[in-house]
């Protein structure tokens, strides 16, 4: 009978074992082996060879542009937690119980409208003749409009603006699995409401908080919508590095290697967090 | 002191919700704009760039095109889903979390590596780009979020309904649908209506794999690159609409089952 | 109970998703690409274009003339479209429109079909145009000319003065720091540069460009971003930016409409010509088809809509477009006997000096 019903285990479960190795696990191959080819006269020669390595480890542009990727995200990262946390905070302890959800889904809600649009709408209200300098001009707080739009700081507050209300859901998560008696036998016992916070609070979010942090890293260093949108082509990241390379150089090789060191990169990070990256209420 | 902190803690909900619905607003009232450029001054209110936008047989294409890919995709997602997730609660095979750890990689991967690698794939099979290649990338990115979510939902009391209907001479299949099925609805209405949502807006993989029939969020990209103008905003204002409109939907439909089933 | 309430809750969200989209589209005329499986189903023909050429104010009419629908992919610079050429299978594409200077080696490298000469009137065209030693090789006809602009400098007149733009160092000078937008295409603003530089396109060598990539640098230093046509313009018409280098009327007549200050000027260096082609491709499926495309594009009727098409505008190659005199002093009609003396076609380099030019560019918008 145990031995029927592992069996029915099995087939239960095939079809999505089946459909990731086809999806998912034969295209990561196809992009390793792509990243060993080389492109050579206009063409794509299959000779494999570590040419695209050797230019990833020795192309200036190619480091800069990863580097660039790096600072942009982790300043997303930084910010978006900084502003979330406080914001979670607030909605797990000092909005009345039965408005919570409400609040959180008025917080998400405004993120359905289309992410093309809504990045174009963001260029639109940082240009020089948007809505803000407008504003700020029209009551006097500045001279003369300044520049936010096509630069690195459209860049991260687009992707705060959204990364915001990632964390905030996350944080607020691991907030409200944090059992209330605890923090009210500190406070019986004469810890002050800022010990009961740093001693408590906090570390007991910690979850919510990295979890929050590697979505928001992984999303945002692969994401080439928001920087191609917002970001001027001032200064490129490696997605869109690697779009170029697709599209204007038809390089699917080096593009490939590109793909790779992402997810060497995520890989990393992911290996770094993983004990912390999960929301489960620890038994 | 209370109430300064209170007032700090109002002052900085508003500010996030000013801060989270400055470009919104803006993308919804200068979709309402009677000039060309969805800049300020406001011009408007007119309705000329909906009835452009109506009478864009490209766009409306696409946004049937996007329906169509996220419902077949949020599907079949959530199908294989809950049967993978069904299959690993209830039955334990070996490797479990092996099973569990393959199902669940493609979460960890940008969807630009996924959509690249899916197009490098189908161009060595000299598989054309289409509509079902971006239905098959939809499947791969929203099944391991469909498994968690109703994996998370399986409790250990439900399996002792699931063993009383066996008991009773019900076969797997029926134990499946008329016992499993509804009392995990809740779970897996919400991961249907996540997987639809991730596709319905989903950019990049659609743009590796589609050809001239494209989704929504291409269209609108194509759009924006090869003139400026408002109608993109009145697009991007009734992909909101659409997408309140099934959010509300799915709410009240999620608890009307949900209310059904805790009557269990 | 249950089970019908999950049928009726299933069935409600799939109707409402469909209804939704049909009565949205029913205004919208579905009959075109997918699916129909009537008698006169319309053909298709798959054109690889620059954006001018989606508009479907210029597609409309020869895709109701002849129960055809046209499929547009639009590329920014021939190397995309080489490259998405190579990424498609025989019959893919039936039409493609390219840079006449990259005709020869388009040509040559046998994409593009012969035409015949006998199916297009070319003294219809303006003669600087024809070009027949880009355009034909051996004698035989690959891509007929059909629009024609320039790659200089584009600004607001309303602050920054047209003399002052007269010369091209002016892009240098600090008052223009921070309000240069860098038009997306390396072969013209390199080449542009090089003017500046006293370089002449055809002369452009591997030994020239370390000079062209410091002043490059510089010029981005001046910028505030770096982008396609649309987002250039975009910059333009939001007071972003004051100067387009390498934007021409095809970033300033779109919104000449709305902001009649948007101006474009060729300086005393010079300025940079760009000229389009269109052809069929060999291994197309529907050669008459497309080569009837070809001929309605190059009509009176076809070059007025390409001339005024919604991405950027441009001058027609052919003299008798149907254009309006308000759009004809939009164009500068009447100037440009004058500005094709003072520009200089592009000057495509062989495949080394291009490659090389491409890693310049990479590395100066990486940053």
């Amino acid at each position: 009978m145990e031995h029927q019903r592992r069996w029915q285990g099995w087939v239960l479960v095939g079809p999505a074992l089946l459909v990731t190795l086809a999806l998912f696990a034969a295209p990561m191959v196809m992009v390793v082996l792509t990243s060993l080819y080389r492109r050579s006269g206009g063409l794509t020669d299959r000779t494999l060879s570590f040419d695209n390595y050797i230019r990833l480890a020795t192309d200036s542009t190619i480091h800069q542009a990863l580097w660039n990727s790096i600072e942009v995200v982790a300043l997303t990262v930084i910010f978006s937690t900084l502003i979330a946390y406080p914001f979670a905070y607030i909605v797990a302890y000092k909005v009345p119980q039965k408005w919570q959800a409400l609040v959180l889904l008025l917080t998400v809600v405004p993120f359905w409208t289309s992410y093309v649009v809504r990045s174009y709408s963001w260029l639109l209200v940082l240009a020089k003749n948007g809505v803000i300098n407008q504003t700020l001009v029209s009551w006097g707080i500045i001279a003369e409009p300044f520049t936010m739009a096509n630069t690195r700081f459209a860049t991260v507050l687009a992707f705060v603006h959204f990364f915001v209300m990632v964390s905030t859901l996350t944080i607020y998560a691991s907030l409200r699995q944090i059992p209330r008696n605890l923090g009210l036998a500190a406070r019986d016992l004469g810890a002050s409401p800022l010990s009961v916070f740093l001693r408590i609070t906090l570390p007991l979010s910690i979850p919510g908080v990295v979890v929050g942090a590697f979505l928001t890293f992984v999303l945002a260093i692969g994401d080439y919508i928001t920087p191609q949108i917002v970001g001027g082509g001032n200064e490129l990241v490696l997605p869109q590095l690697l779009m170029l390379q697709v599209s204007r150089m038809g390089d699917f090789p080096l593009a490939a290697a590109m793909a790779l060191v992402l997810l060497i990169i995520v890989a990393a990070v992911y290996a770094v967090s993983a004990k912390n990256l999960t929301l489960e209420r620890k038994r | 002191m209370k109430l300064v902190r209170s007032g700090l803690s109002w002052v900085y909900v508003l500010l996030i919700f000013g801060f989270i619905l400055m470009p919104v607003v803006s993308l919804v009232v200068f979709s309402f704009q009677a000039t060309n450029l969805p800049v300020p001054p406001f011009t408007g209110p007119s309705l000329r760039w909906y009835e452009a936008l109506f009478a864009d047989s490209r766009m409306i294409e696409a946004l049937r095109n996007s329906l169509v890919v996220g419902v077949v995709s949020g599907f079949f997602s959530t199908a294989l889903g809950f049967l993978a997730a069904y299959g690993l609660a209830r039955y334990r095979p070996r490797g479990a979390r092996a099973i569990r750890a393959i199902v669940m990689t493609p979460l960890g991967v940008s969807y630009l590596v996924i959509g690249f690698g899916l197009s490098v794939t189908a161009n060595e099979l000299a598989l054309g780009r289409s509509l079902v290649l971006v239905t098959l990338g939809h499947i791969i990115i929203n099944l391991p979020l469909a498994f968690a979510i109703v994996l998370s939902q399986m409790r250990d009391e439900d399996e002792n309904l699931e063993k009383a209907a066996r008991d009773l001479g019900a076969g797997e299949w029926t134990v499946i649908t008329r016992v499993a099925i509804p009392v995990l609805l809740p779970g897996i209405m919400a991961a249907f209506l996540l997987s639809f949502t991730l596709s319905w807006d989903e950019f990049i993989i659609a743009f590796f794999l589609a050809d001239f029939d494209v989704t929504l969020p291409i269209e609108i990209w194509s759009q924006l690159r090869t003139g400026l103008d408002a109608k993109t905003n009145a697009a991007g204002t009734l992909v909101f609409a659409i997408s309140l409109v099934a959010l509300t939907l799915a709410y009240v439909l999620n608890r009307a089952v949900s209310q059904r089933s805790r009557r269990i | 109970m249950r089970k019908t309430q999950l049928t009726v809750s299933m069935a409600a969200l799939s109707t409402s998703a469909f209804l939704l989209a049909s009565c949205a589209g029913g205004s919208g005329g579905s009959a075109t690409s997918s699916g129909g499986a009537s008698s006169d189903a319309p053909q298709e023909l798959n054109a690889l274009v620059w954006c001018d050429h989606t508009d479907p104010e210029l597609l409309a009419p020869f895709e109701e003339a002849n129960n055809v629908t046209v499929n547009v992919r639009d590329y920014e610079g021939t190397g995309v479209a080489l490259g998405i050429l190579e990424q498609s299978q025989p019959g893919d594409w039936d039409v493609f429109v390219v840079d006449s200077v990259d005709v020869p080696r388009v040509a040559e490298a046998g994409i593009l079909a012969p035409l015949s000469k006998d199916d297009f009137d070319f003294d219809q065209f303006f003669s600087e145009v024809q070009l027949p030693e880009i355009h034909e090789l051996d004698g035989t006809l690959y891509a007929v000319p059909e629009k024609f602009g320039y790659n200089t400098v584009a600004f607001n007149g309303a602050n920054v003065d047209a003399e002052k733009m007269r010369d091209l160092s002016f892009l240098w000078d600090p008052e223009l720091a921070g309000k240069i937008a860098i038009y997306d295409y390396y072969i013209p603003v390199m080449e542009f540069v090089g003017l500046e530089l006293g370089i002449e396109p055809q002369n452009i060598t591997v030994d020239d460009l370390p000079a062209i990539e410091a002043r490059l640098v510089e010029l981005k230093a001046q910028s505030a971003q770096v982008g396609d046509v649309v987002s250039t313009q975009t910059a333009l018409a939001t007071g972003e930016v004051e100067v387009i280098v390498g934007g021409g009327e095809f970033s300033t007549s779109v919104l000449n409409a709305e902001n009649p200050d948007l101006d474009w000027i060729l300086p005393n260096q010079g300025g940079i010509r760009w000229q389009q082609a269109i052809g069929v491709l060999a291994d197309s499926e529907k050669q008459e088809l497309a080569t009837k495309f070809v001929q309605y594009i190059v009509s009176p009727e076809g070059q007025a809509a390409l001339a005024t098409s919604s991405c950027y505008w441009g001058m027609p190659a052919n003299k008798n477009a149907t254009l309006t005199d308000e759009q004809k002093d939009i164009l500068r009609w009447d100037e440009q006997s004058d500005f094709i003396a003072n520009s200089y076609p592009y000057y495509i380099p062989d495949a080394d000096l291009d490659a090389a030019m491409l890693d310049v560019w990479t590395r100066v918008v990486v940053g």
